[in-house]
């Protein structure tokens, strides 16, 4: 069965979307889809699987041709799409997700879901207990848990955005795996999104390219990165080079502290970071990151011990304080936590720069203005911060940043981004650094972490370990470390 | 359709307005009626409503169209918006020369609206504005006393002399009980519920002891006031109440409030085999509501006076009354003299019957001379008030203005008096 | 400008539907002798046959404005005010008591102060709701609920107790509130208080300023549309929602002096009248956008004062409600309607 688009068109606004896209996916093929943010790959999967309907453009499975409108009439028709944050409902059972959407209306079979869930458990060497309440999985379970939803409920062409965002290595490979036993198995057809072009090159048969919402090209694999880095930028993208910054006084420091969330305790934490300094933070998601970097922001507070910017103590004193200390937080989900969906360019300028009681639109807006340029930032100054793609809502975040941080305390800055997008991030990053701001910055892409990092933290369940000499790790040590080998190792 | 297609239909229903507009109002008497419920109650509301159309077709028989406009549901819950003054201004515009207001609290408003429009004859029903004596001449101890400011000459005061008709009530709910408890479903506490709450407990004493047979101070009498005339948001729900009562033993309850809730209950109630009844209150027709548990009536009649009013203002015009009119005891559910009536109810038993019409004989014999052997009357003595001190001493008749403004419930009453 | 005629046309579109189903009810349900005709013409009497009739809707637009206003704060702030009936209350019982404890004096102070001690009044009442949420996370509308129903039985409780008339024990109002406290129609035909009237346009007029031009104004609308991120954005997210519920109390507490100092002069139960569940139904109407609080507010007030005049047809009084209702729903539906046509236009445009 082959799927067939044509002639697609998607317009938002002034925005051509996708472009007079036509591609054809055969069965059993595994197919990259590639492009800088914003050239249309979201865009094509969402058409393809009905969250989104095309304003003009057919789509034919095995040469017939299909209307359908929303992703369960897609599923019917055997589409399926894993988003980027599994839609998975959280308090409800593995058992509950997985029957989700399934026919059989109100009355489910539920020693027959359950064997049914068992069954595709067991073929793809997952361990999915069928009573966990769903916010108990990691990532990698809940993203195995929507592969075996989607295909218990039929479905053939399985698209991928960006799934290998916050799993392990071996998490990774085990998908992998499954996805290439789909492909030949069931000659299903995979659709993977992804900027990771290791990824892409280590699992798919061909991809295709997009690029400012047309189909530049298509390459059957197997491709070097280079090769696949022109055929997206039209050009290749010289390496890092990586530079000492002066390393001047303690700006940001935890002693003893006691931090906790909902899964973990972390005591006598102590940690300080210099200006001018970038410490990186690894480790598997749910490993302490999180709460380190709130408490070192003051989102979070500590259940003893201090903080202390600078020489003022800053225990207990709310966010908007360490704000005024220009120690600044940036949450890794940009429209969850740190944007605002249905405010404007110019509201966010405005909320993040007007001192007083009384805003000054005219002000902000120019002010906007200037940050979209110097930001290069795609978008107008009264456009709504969603209509935005992720790489333009990254620059509009950095241009929300002061220009003169204490300390920049990020998750995951460049998380989604492509490699020009992530880079260009870094470049404003590191300038604020050349300045005299500190950097605590959490990654999943350890390459990232060894490329920028000055000191490296690595956590593991609740513990601490810093990597000893940052200059001679390595990606390889660094996964290692990760997987909590620093635990035997002590 | 769409743009074109709205504006030909509003285009139309324009057309339809211009096409219809009244001609001129004719000849004819216009009078209003502000309810504070609904007309159609089966109690209070719906007893004036009646006493409206029976106006209107005397006036007919008399060769005089008139033409009633009716406001119900005038309070804060269902009409936010509108106020006793503006209603009536209104009613005026619509070339009211009458306007009743039928509920207690709309007393100051009305006073207001009076004022408002000298030539509008206002007639408060159970009100006394229009009567000279305040409460702190007759109770100094109680009442604080203020200047009696003297209404518009357009305004009087009208009320029926329900308390025969709840003493009735009383007796046959006396006569009928077997558990020798009876509830009375109360409204809201003032000196109107008050006194007809105690009529009914003094008709009820009287009748279990003389033809019950009971032992009086065995007699259980306990009101519960829900806290206004019909349900509201802020009230106790009257449907509950009722059936607290008959849990609790009570087999007959005498209900205070304007619909006829008690009643409802009662017959729900004896569907399921519980041997209660209920006594509803205000309309002639009340017991039509669950006939089965009703023991009877006791009614207003406002038709008769209502037309002497309106008679009055068509002719040479009311002059300021404050009138407590009672049952025409020559035959007191005559539809054309009387005030006050009771009926029967189907529940009443043979037996019960008898005895009551015998009770109510005794009242009658009593009105046509105090004098008479074998006669009763309600307020003689002795009576103490719930907390024991004296009503009235042996033999002594309260005064009927007392009995207006009683300041408490009568010893034997289970229940509060005041609001505090 | 054409852009503005757009505006009107779609904003015109919902009630003009909801005009159109209100007359095909009004034919299906009038008695065979009375046309459609009557029945406007009873709609039109009601609210605009003389001065009188339109004071009426204006006395009704002012604590209405003055609620709706208020809700489109913290309708702003993403904050379900259903308290708001008893901040209304609340706003009233201090007015009233102010004005009993102060006793005649001279109505240039006595009057300002009955107002400020409402505002006062209201945003207490709310600032319970406010703390409760921002304190334990209850959820603003339960506690509303809770509120609501003990401001009516604090009502009740005064109205009983110590504010009872003097010369007798009416259990449904209080004695009246002191002449000195009491807003003053302008006439007898124009019964509409001025006061009322400036202090509800100021309100209006300054919010919307606010909310507009304010640094307070942007952190409502952060904090409604994403209290995470607006928090990381600088915003004082708890002080803004409280203030917000503050704020809002405070309006509703105008409102009910409204209907204590000019409406019944007295206290009664449930004087608030529901009118803040009614702005809470303008507000939803107009999608908390503020400019169009005073329209759809006037609106409201012709179709309840208007509706008053068709009982005079003998038409059941509860015909009110649900044509009222049938209104909300029609509007409601053409609204979705609405965005619905309106959002390919955009994309063309």
């Amino acid at each position: 069965m082959n799927i067939e688009l044509r002639q697609i068109h998607k317009r938002f606004g002034s925005v051509h979307a996708n472009n007079d896209i036509s591609v054809t996916f055969a069965a059993g093929r595994i197919v990259g889809i590639l492009g800088e943010n914003g050239a249309g790959k979201s865009t094509l999967m969402k058409i393809l699987s009905g969250y989104q309907p095309a304003d003009s453009g057919e789509i034919l499975i095995g040469g017939q041709r299909v209307d359908y409108s929303g992703p369960q009439a897609a599923i019917a028709h055997g589409i399926g799409m894993l988003q980027q944050d599994p839609l998975d409902v959280g308090a409800f059972s593995v058992l509950e997700n997985f029957t989700y959407g399934q026919p059989g209306g109100l009355t489910f079979n539920r020693r027959d879901a359950e064997w049914r869930l068992n069954q595709l458990c067991q073929r793809f060497g997952f361990d999915l207990p069928a009573n966990t309440p769903v916010e108990m999985l990691s990532i990698a379970q809940r993203q195995q848990l929507e592969i075996v939803r989607l295909l218990a409920l039929g479905v053939r062409v399985l698209i991928l955005d960006e799934p290998t965002t916050g799993i392990s290595a071996d998490q990774k490979q085990q998908l992998f795996n499954v996805l290439r036993a789909l492909a030949q198995e069931m000659q299903a057809i995979i659709l993977l999104v992804s900027h990771k072009l290791e990824d892409v090159i280590a699992l798919c048969d061909e991809v295709i390219v997009l690029r400012a919402g047309q189909l530049v090209g298509a390459q059957q694999m197997p491709a070097t990165t280079s090769e696949l880095v022109s055929l997206m930028f039209g050009g290749q993208l010289p390496p890092q080079a990586r530079i000492q910054s002066h390393l001047g006084d303690v700006v940001l420091r935890l002693e003893n502290a006691h931090l906790s969330d909902r899964r973990l305790a972390m005591r006598d934490v102590n940690f300080q970071v210099r200006a001018g300094e970038v410490v990186g933070l690894a480790g598997l998601d749910g490993s302490g990151q999180r709460p380190f970097m709130r408490a070192c922001a003051g989102l979070d507070k500590l259940l003893s011990g201090r903080v202390m910017v600078k020489d003022e103590a800053m225990t207990g004193r709310p966010y908007r304080d360490f704000l005024a200390h220009k120690v600044v937080f940036g949450a890794a989900g940009r429209l969850e936590e740190g944007l605002i969906a249905g405010l404007t360019l110019t509201d966010h300028i405005a909320l993040a720069t007007t001192p007083g009681w009384a805003v000054d639109w005219a002000e902000a807006e120019r002010y906007t203005n200037a940050r979209i340029e110097q930001y290069h930032v795609r978008g107008r100054a009264t456009d709504n911060i969603e209509q935005l793609s992720g790489g333009n809502q990254q620059r509009v975040l950095m241009a929300l940043l002061p220009e003169d941080p204490v300390a920049l305390v990020l998750e995951q800055p460049t998380r989604g981004l492509d490699v020009e997008s992530a880079r260009w991030i870094w470049q404003q990053l590191l300038a604020r650094r050349d300045k005299g701001s500190a950097i605590i910055f959490s990654s999943a892409e350890l390459e990232e972490l060894v490329t920028y990092s000055d000191r490296i933290l690595v956590f593991y369940a609740g513990q601490i370990y810093e990597v000893p000499d940052v200059t001679r790790t390595s990606v390889d040590e660094l996964g290692h470390l990760i997987g909590g080998a620093f635990m035997q190792a002590t | 359709m769409t743009r074109k297609g709205l504006l030909f239909i509003l285009l139309a229903l324009l057309v339809g307005l211009v096409a219809v507009i009244p001609a001129a109002a004719q000849d004819e008497f216009v009078f209003g009626m502000i309810l504070v419920g609904a007309r159609n109650d089966q109690g209070w509301n719906q007893a004036h409503y009646e006493g409206g159309e029976y106006v209107i077709e005397k006036l007919a028989e008399a060769g005089v169209t008139a033409r009633m406009i009716v406001f119900e549901n005038l309070n804060p819950v269902v009409n936010p918006q509108a106020t006793v003054q503006d209603v009536a201004a209104s009613m005026a515009d619509e070339g009211a020369q009458l306007i009743f207001t039928t509920s207690d609290e709309f007393e100051p408003a009305t006073l207001e609206a009076a004022a408002q429009l000298p030539d509008v004859t206002f007639i408060h029903t159970s009100g006394s504005a229009a009567l000279e004596t305040t409460p702190a001449d007759l109770f100094p101890d109680l009442f604080e006393a203020t200047e009696r400011v003297a209404p518009p000459a357009n305004y009087g005061n009208l009320m029926g002399e329900m308390e025969h008709g709840k003493a009735i009530a009383g007796c046959a709910a006396a006569l009928s009980t077997k558990t020798g408890s009876i509830g009375y479903l109360g409204p809201l506490i003032n000196a109107e519920t008050r006194r007809f709450v105690s009529a009914a407990y003094l008709g009820a004493r009287y009748c279990y002891e003389k033809y019950a047979g009971g032992d009086p101070a065995a007699l259980k009498f306990e009101v519960i006031w829900i806290g206004f005339w019909i349900p509201t948001p802020d009230t106790l729900d009257p449907q509950q109440v009722t059936n607290t009562f008959f849990d609790n033993g009570a087999d007959v309850v005498i209900s205070g409030i304007d619909p006829q809730d008690a009643l409802i209950v009662a017959g729900q109630r004896r569907e399921q085999g519980d041997d209660v009844f209920a006594i509803p209150y205000d309309y002639e027709g009340a017991c039509d509501t669950a006939p089965d548990a009703c023991l009877g009536i006791p009614y207003f009649h406002w038709g008769p006076k209502y037309l002497e009013i309106a008679q009055a203002v068509l002719g040479d015009g009311y002059v300021q009354d404050w009138e407590w009119t009672s049952p025409d005891w020559s035959d007191i559910n005559n539809p054309d003299t009387t005030a006050v009536g009771w009926r029967n109810g189907p529940a009443l038993s043979e037996g019960a019957a008898t005895n009551l019409q015998a009770f109510i004989d005794e009242m009658i014999a009593y009105q046509t001379d105090p004098a008479n052997e074998g006669s009763f009357f309600l307020w003689e003595g002795p009576l103490n008030y719930q907390d024991g001190t004296v009503l009235a001493a042996e033999g002594e008749k309260v005064d009927p203005l007392k009995v207006w403004f009683l300041p408490l419930l009568l010893e034997g009453i289970v229940g509060d008096s005041t609001l505090e | 400008m054409k852009r503005t005629a757009t505006n009107l046309f779609f904003l015109a579109l919902p009630l003009l539907l909801g005009v159109i189903v209100v007359a095909i009810l009004i034919v299906l349900v009038v008695p065979p002798n009375t046309t459609l005709g009557d029945v406007l013409q009873a709609f039109w009497n009601g609210a605009f046959r003389n001065l009188r009739r339109f004071s009426g809707v204006l006395v009704f637009w002012i604590p209405l404005t003055l609620v709706g206003i208020g809700l489109v704060i913290t309708f702003r702030a993403g904050l379900w005010n259903i308290g708001v009936e008893g901040q209304m209350t609340l706003g009233g019982l201090f007015a009233a008591g102010l004005a009993f404890m102060l006793g005649e004096g001279s109505p240039l102070v006595i009057i300002p102060l009955c107002i400020f001690g409402a505002m006062l009044g209201g945003a207490l009442w709310a600032s319970v709701a406010a703390f409760l949420k921002v304190r334990f996370g209850v959820s603003e509308i339960f506690s509303g609920v809770a509120l609501n129903a003990i401001a009516n039985q604090i009502t009740l409780q005064l109205i009983a107790g110590p504010w009872k008339p003097g010369d007798s024990d009416k259990a449904q109002y209080s004695r009246p509130v002191p002449d000195a406290a009491r807003l003053l129609g302008v006439s007898q035909d124009f019964n509409v208080s001025v006061v009322g009237l400036v202090v509800t346009i100021v309100a209006v007029v300054l919010v919307l300023l606010v909310l507009a031009r304010t640094r307070w104004g942007l952190n409502l609308k952060a904090v409604g549309k994403n209290p995470r991120s607006a928090l990381l954005l600088g915003v004082p997210t708890t002080i803004t929602a409280f203030s917000a519920l503050m704020v809002c109390g405070a309006l509703a507490g105008i409102a009910g002096s409204q209907r204590i100092l000019f409406t019944y002069g007295d206290v009664r139960g449930q004087f608030a009248g529901g009118i803040g569940f009614l702005g809470l139904l303008v507000v939803l109407l107009i999608s908390a956008r503020g400019v169009w609080v005073p329209l759809i507010a006037f609106l409201f007030a012709i179709m309840l004062n208007g509706g008053t005049q068709l009982q005079f047809l003998n038409l059941d009084s509860s015909l009110t409600g649900v044509l009222q209702g049938a209104l909300v729903l029609a509007v409601l539906l053409a609204n979705g309607l609405r965005d619905r046509l309106r959002k390919p236009k955009q994309a063309k445009g």
